[in-house]
């Protein structure tokens, strides 16, 4: 997915969303209801129930992504209209609550569905800036090249350090036993790992009183430099990964929980008509 | 590992090339240990900081033998028997080779955001059971055991409150100012579920609320087909559920005449736009009683009220001030006759002893200056004046030079039954004389409009009569006025007192007076006004709306209900 879902078909569903958002807009500052506007008055109602069908029509995304080939519409369609019509969504449930929040079950709803609406928007925002910075970030490599040449350079490393001093043969032998990408969760987020084993190494080998053996000694520092390039690629390459998918752990448990909070919004709004 | 030798009395081993037992694994040192050969006995001897196990223990400088197993970093050496040609014989083996650098790097990373331990179906599932079981589960349960008390019940008794329902989560909006003492018991209005609030609810506590207009003439405006909730919003917040919005009026009333022809009402829907002038009820016929509220104040000729007093405002309140009979020059201001009433809003009624007699004494006789009219009651005055003279008569000392001698003798003298014809005959005359002359009917007709009747036998001094006094007691009587909230602006600013010249002038302000200060609902200018700012909805003088008993025609009843009869009851 690139920036063509947001231009697709000619931005024809963010001119439908708009039109949607717009006419809700207008009917909303001509409505004249008793009171304040609410939930509770004929378009407060209508707006809710547009909401209403929008907000499961969005969630059906979720099964509809899982269907290959399924329906007239291709899934770039959907993941259009969904972009679009999440948006229309934030303002038209806005329009339907009066701009009221208080301490209740329908303001749940509303944070839920905004919080649903946000985390969409990074992850947007991320689908459409990442692919190119990912790409960047490879210059031409897969993973599996990046991980093998750091894997060559570790047995490299090791055979030429095999004749130093035991205490660099220790550095490097913890720089490629100990180094690792993407350990935790933060780890993988961050995108560096401020306790590297190689950049240790490299540090040591740096500090390390020269006695003999330079040719060596720079040999492997070259390639203790080369190894460290090649981590902070492969870190960043996790990084924006994860934050590819990361969003969707705010997003799909946020609308799941969001259907809930609506069918229990519905129900108690008419339980206590 | 393949066959060595090596020539020598210590062997070393290690990674380093110039250690006779060459160990290449960066897991071993450079000199790892080394064996030393002393007659017949090998010992063996760990370099410092160094990992040797021999036979599974760690160990120092030590004598070892065949059979012996040594641990050296990954390599584990087996000492076997001297042969002739050595004397320290041992198997070299590599038992924990280094693993696939590329496999074990990619072991100990985690490049995928799955692999962490994070899982969305497990974390979906907990946040839609935490707001399933918070905002619906706790409430529903706790609600099981919760008993409301009726709210009329509540209304009446002071000390007790509504508890708190625990559905109160689910509460669409704040309570409104009047029903927060039981806004916390949802059971209290919300009586059965699915079913919107009835009216019994609400006229559990407010069963008189009247008509707004005569169902009979109007069965359109009975509102027989709307709830209370039609109109009155609950759950909006901090106000009143009497909600002030102008379209609830004008959505009729902008078209009145079409939807009812019958409506003397004029179309209205915005009190700066679209609003008629104001028509006051007048009385137009004193004697009759009769009211009608026909002409606009803007409208020529103004209204013209028959109350059928005289009383000019302009002399009264002239500068320079008017006589007053013990204080000299009095400078007459509104508030001198016109007082507050205690609630604020409307005048108290005038009366003729407490804001007219100061000045106008109705003395008749400078001899009988302690005695004056009555006030109020024509007949009975002219018997007064009757039985004053006559008392004169009887008792004489009455000092008027002009008066027989019989009348002014000395008091308490006996008269003969002709003396007393006589003096009777003077009191009759002189009691004529003073009801029809200047300080008699004089008197009375510097206020009031006289009539004449002819005597009526036994009448003394009959022949004319003072018409009664009618006023109405409010101009207005549809709309709510507050003098007091109006307090700070001069009377002179709404009414033109000072330029009347006659009481037949109805001195109340046109709405171009209010709407100087006061617009229609969306005024940015004016002080917004919407249509109850004025007006009440249900109207006081119609009977319970929700009670199906039938209406007066009441349009001929509060025009007369503003009739005030200035005329006291004998």
């Amino acid at each position: 997915m690139q920036e063509s879902i947001l231009v697709y078909r000619s931005h024809l569903y963010l001119k439908l969303a708009t039109i949607l958002t717009g006419a809700s807009v207008v009917a909303y500052l001509w409505h004249r209801p008793l009171g304040v506007p609410n939930g509770g008055t004929w378009l407060g109602y209508t707006l809710g129930t547009i909401a209403a069908l929008i907000m499961v029509w969005l969630a059906w995304f979720g099964v509809r992504k899982r269907r290959y080939g399924v329906g007239k519409l291709m899934l770039e369609d959907w993941l259009s209209a969904h972009v679009y019509f999440g948006l229309a969504l934030g303002v038209i449930a806005t329009l339907h609550a009066g701009f009221q929040i208080g301490w209740n079950i329908h303001a749940v709803v509303y944070v839920l569905v905004m919080l649903v609406i946000v985390s969409g928007s990074v992850g947007v925002y991320f689908y459409v800036r990442f692919p190119r910075i990912l790409s960047e970030n490879r210059r031409g490599m897969t993973l599996d090249i990046m991980l093998g040449q750091i894997a060559e350079i570790d047995r490299e490393m090791r055979q030429l350090v095999l004749t130093l001093d035991d205490a660099t043969n220790k550095a490097i032998l913890l720089a490629t036993e100990e180094t690792a990408v993407g350990e935790t969760l933060f780890g993988q987020i961050s995108g560096h790992d401020p306790h590297c084993a190689t950049t240790r190494a490299r540090e040591f080998v740096e500090r390390a009183e020269t006695a003999g053996d330079d040719g060596r000694r720079r040999q492997i520092l070259t390639r203790l430099v080369r190894k460290e390039e090649l981590l902070v690629r492969l870190r960043r390459d996790v990084q924006l990964r994860a934050l590819l998918k990361l969003w969707l752990f705010a997003h799909v448990p946020f609308s799941v929980a969001s259907m809930v909070a609506l069918f229990i919004h519905i129900v108690t709004v008419f339980y206590y008509w | 590992m393949k066959d060595a030798r090596a020539d020598s009395e210590i062997v070393a081993a290690g990674r380093g090339n110039d250690c006779q037992l060459h160990l290449p694994d960066p897991r071993v040192l450079l000199r790892h240990a080394e064996f030393t050969l002393r007659s017949d006995d090998i010992y063996l001897e760990p370099s410092p900081g160094s990992d040797v196990r021999l036979n599974g223990a760690l160990t120092q400088m030590s004598k070892v033998a065949a059979g012996d197993k040594i641990r050296v970093g990954p390599y584990e050496l087996i000492l076997e028997a001297p042969t002739p040609e050595a004397r320290l014989v041992m198997s070299v083996e590599l038992v924990q080779p280094l693993g696939d650098d590329l496999q074990s790097f990619i072991g100990r990373s985690k490049t995928q955001v799955g692999a962490v331990g994070l899982s969305m179906r497990a974390w979906s599932w907990a946040l839609a059971l935490l707001v399933a079981v918070l905002t619906f589960g706790v409430p529903w349960v706790l609600s099981l055991f919760t008993e409301p008390p009726p709210v009329a019940i509540l209304l009446n008794t002071r000390e007790q409150r509504a508890p708190a329902a625990p559905t109160e989560l689910w509460t669409s909006g704040g309570i409104s100012s009047a029903h927060k003492f039981f806004g916390d018991s949802c059971e209290a209005c919300h009586q059965t579920p699915f079913v919107p609030v009835q009216d019994g609810v609400c006229l559990s506590c407010h069963n008189g609320v009247q008509h707004h207009a005569d169902p009979n003439l109007f069965p359109f405006a009975s509102f027989a087909d709307d709830s209370c909730q039609s109109c009155h919003k609950e759950h909006q917040g901090n106000r009143t559920v009497a909600l002030s919005n102008q379209s609830f009026c004008a959505d009729c009333h902008a078209n009145l005449p079409d939807q009812a022809p019958d409506s003397t009402l004029r179309p209205a829907s915005d009190f700066g736009d679209n609003h008629p002038d104001f028509r006051p009820t007048v009385v137009t016929d004193s004697a009759l009683q009769i009211a009608s509220r026909e002409r606009a104040m803007s409208d020529t000729p103004p209204p013209v009220e028959d109350s059928s007093l005289d009383f000019p405002h302009d002399k009264h309140l002239r500068s320079g001030g008017v006589k007053h009979p013990d204080r000299g020059n009095v400078q007459l201001g509104c508030a001198d006759c016109h007082e507050i009433e205690a609630g604020g809003s409307y005048m108290l009624p005038l009366s003729f002893d407490r804001h007219c007699h100061q000045c106008h004494a109705l003395k008749f006789d400078t001899f009988l200056a302690d005695r004056e009219l009555l006030h109020g009651r024509p007949e009975d005055m002219f018997k007064q004046v009757t039985d004053v003279y006559g008392a004169v008569a009887m008792r004489g000392g009455y000092e008027e030079p002009e008066a027989p001698a019989l009348i002014r003798r000395r008091p308490g003298t006996q008269l003969t039954p002709e003396e007393k014809k006589e003096a009777l005959d003077w009191a009759g005359a002189k009691a004529n004389t003073i009801i029809n002359g200047r300080f008699g009917r004089g008197l009375c007709d510097g206020c009031h409009q006289l009539f004449e009747s002819p005597a009526s036998a036994g009448q003394t001094g009959a022949g004319w009569g003072v018409e009664p006094v009618t006023a109405v007691n409010r101009w207005f009587p549809k709309a709510k006025f507050s003098h007091g909230s109006h307090r700070d602006v001069e009377c002179g600013t709404c009414h033109e007192a000072r330029l009347s010249t006659a009481s037949s002038d109805v001195i109340m302000p046109g709405i171009k007076t209010c709407q100087a200060c006061h617009g229609g609902e969306s005024a940015q200018d004016r002080v917004p006004s919407t249509c109850i700012f004025c007006h009440g909805f249900h109207d006081s003088d119609l009977p319970p709306m929700r009670e199906p008993q039938k209406a007066a025609a009441h349009e001929e009843y509060w025009l007369r209900s503003t009739l005030m009869a200035f005329r006291s009851q004998p």
